[in-house]
């Protein structure tokens, strides 16, 4: 039978959780559904940051040697996440990134915890951090290729109620989310021509306004995130993910 | 602003669905290498870009000139999914009144990003004002499985129609988003819009 409804049943329930727990819960049920033994819902950044996605249910020991030995930063499938937005097969990582020493001694401590072959699901959000949920398999259980499509969703929209319960609790703590100067889209664009080393005669040129009015736009956003140069705008449109890589690589 | 444009003013904005078309090439022929249907070299026009098709167009405020766009399609006329994609969905693709599909979301690739981000912004916030004043209750597309966490994070309560599939090398899903007040609340809260986005034309009823 397909596992399309099981999908389905599962989409309603978890756009219907209120807690951690309860999506911990729902989680840990529907991985089994899909043959797994583990998943991890996980914001890609240290795990003692405060506020951010951490639901896992691996073996006792792996999430206390990932934070002891800070591996968020090297974990090669984490790593993968990066190359790809659409999910993959933990074996299949080698398309992307050749594995340094420590990346092999991550993958060798987590088959030591007792964990086999894996399927992660990148989630990109642009102005987050980025995130994954990845689904497991206990060593040398056989991985079943026709669980992905499913997984694939249940990824999504597993990561998705993650990002919803993270926001309430913020909410009900009092904090909004944290309120990041905001550059109006022309401003953005002048941002962008400057990151790619144009000039603001050049950029007048691309955009159709004067260069004078290309210089008032960069120093308007300079004073909106109170900086001083137009390296450190950059650099914080960037982290504030208000500029991504792409835009400035294209 | 976001104007609709129907058979019937269809006339009016020649020239700005002549831009979406020519973009449309650009966007999902040169860039994406989708094999669709290429008119005079230069224009992306398919078998759905018939009379029943509206267009919402995200028009640069100044000169007018195309920023970002999408097509929708009745689901009782044919349609993409139902034509083409339908063994995306896991029974029979849907056919009502109150559900219409999204094809061919496209930002003008000339125009730098963040421009043409708002724009495609507003398009969003338009989906959902044409949905409620047309009685339309949800929308439904084929995407990429990529585009799915961003289209859940933008706010949007999505309902698989079928598990994903490789389709000429990609991984394709069907999806059907939910569209209701809360949603254009959360959508102008998100983009900080206060006031429609899309024109709508008086509509002088005689005296």
């Amino acid at each position: 039978m397909s596992l399309f409804w099981d999908v389905q049943d599962f989409v309603r329930e978890v756009n219907r959780v209120t807690t951690f727990q309860e999506l911990s819960e729902l989680m840990s049920s529907m991985s089994k559904m899909l043959g797994f033994d583990y998943f991890a819902l996980v914001h890609h950044v240290e795990l003692v940051a405060p506020e951010v996605i951490d639901i896992e249910n691996y073996p006792s020991g792996w999430r206390e040697m990932i934070i002891e030995r800070k591996y968020t930063s090297d974990d090669p499938i984490l790593v993968a996440c990066e190359h790809t937005n659409v999910g993959f097969r933990w074996s299949d990582i080698h398309r992307w990134i050749s594995l340094s020493k420590r990346q092999k001694e991550i993958l060798d401590g987590a088959r030591t915890a007792g964990i086999g072959e894996g399927f992660t699901v990148p989630v990109h959000i642009p102005g987050e951090y980025a995130g994954s949920c990845s689904f497991s398999l206990r060593l040398n259980r056989r991985f079943d290729d026709s669980t992905m499509p499913a997984a694939q969703f249940v990824g999504c929209f597993g990561f998705e109620a993650a990002r919803r319960v993270l926001h309430a609790q913020r909410l009900e703590a009092g904090k909004e989310t944290p309120a990041l100067p905001r550059l109006t889209p022309r401003q953005l664009d002048c941002v962008v021509l400057a990151a790619a080393g144009k000039s603001d005669w050049d950029a007048a040129q691309l955009l159709g306004i004067s260069d004078q009015t290309v210089h008032q736009h960069i120093e308007d956003a300079k004073r909106r995130y109170g900086v001083a140069t137009r390296l450190q705008l950059v650099v914080r449109a960037l982290f504030d993910g208000q500029l991504t890589f792409r835009d400035i690589v294209h | 602003m976001v104007a609709v444009i129907t058979s019937n003013n269809r006339a009016k904005y020649r020239e700005q669905l002549n831009q979406m078309h020519r973009d449309r090439k650009k966007v999902f022929v040169d860039r994406w290498k989708w094999s669709v249907p290429v008119v005079d070299g230069q224009y992306e026009i398919d078998q759905f870009d018939t009379d029943d098709a509206v267009y919402l167009l995200g028009l640069d405020r100044l000169t007018h000139t195309h920023l970002s766009s999408v097509r929708l399609l009745p689901t009782t006329r044919p349609y993409l999914l139902g034509s083409l994609f339908d063994e995306l969905c896991e029974e029979a693709p849907p056919e009502s009144d109150d559900t219409w599909e999204i094809t061919r979301y496209c930002e003008a690739p000339e125009w730098p990003k963040p421009s043409a981000r708002a724009a495609g912004d507003k398009i969003s916030i338009a989906l959902v004002e044409f949905a409620l004043l047309h009685g339309i209750s949800r929308y439904v597309c084929v995407t990429h499985a990529a585009m799915l966490s961003q289209v859940l994070a933008e706010g949007w309560e999505c309902e698989p129609l079928g598990l994903p599939k490789e389709i000429n090398g990609e991984s394709l899903m069907a999806i059907a988003m939910k569209v209701s007040t809360a949603t254009l609340q959360l959508l102008r809260q998100r983009y900080g819009e206060r006031y429609p986005v899309i024109e709508l034309e008086a509509r002088a009823e005689a005296a």
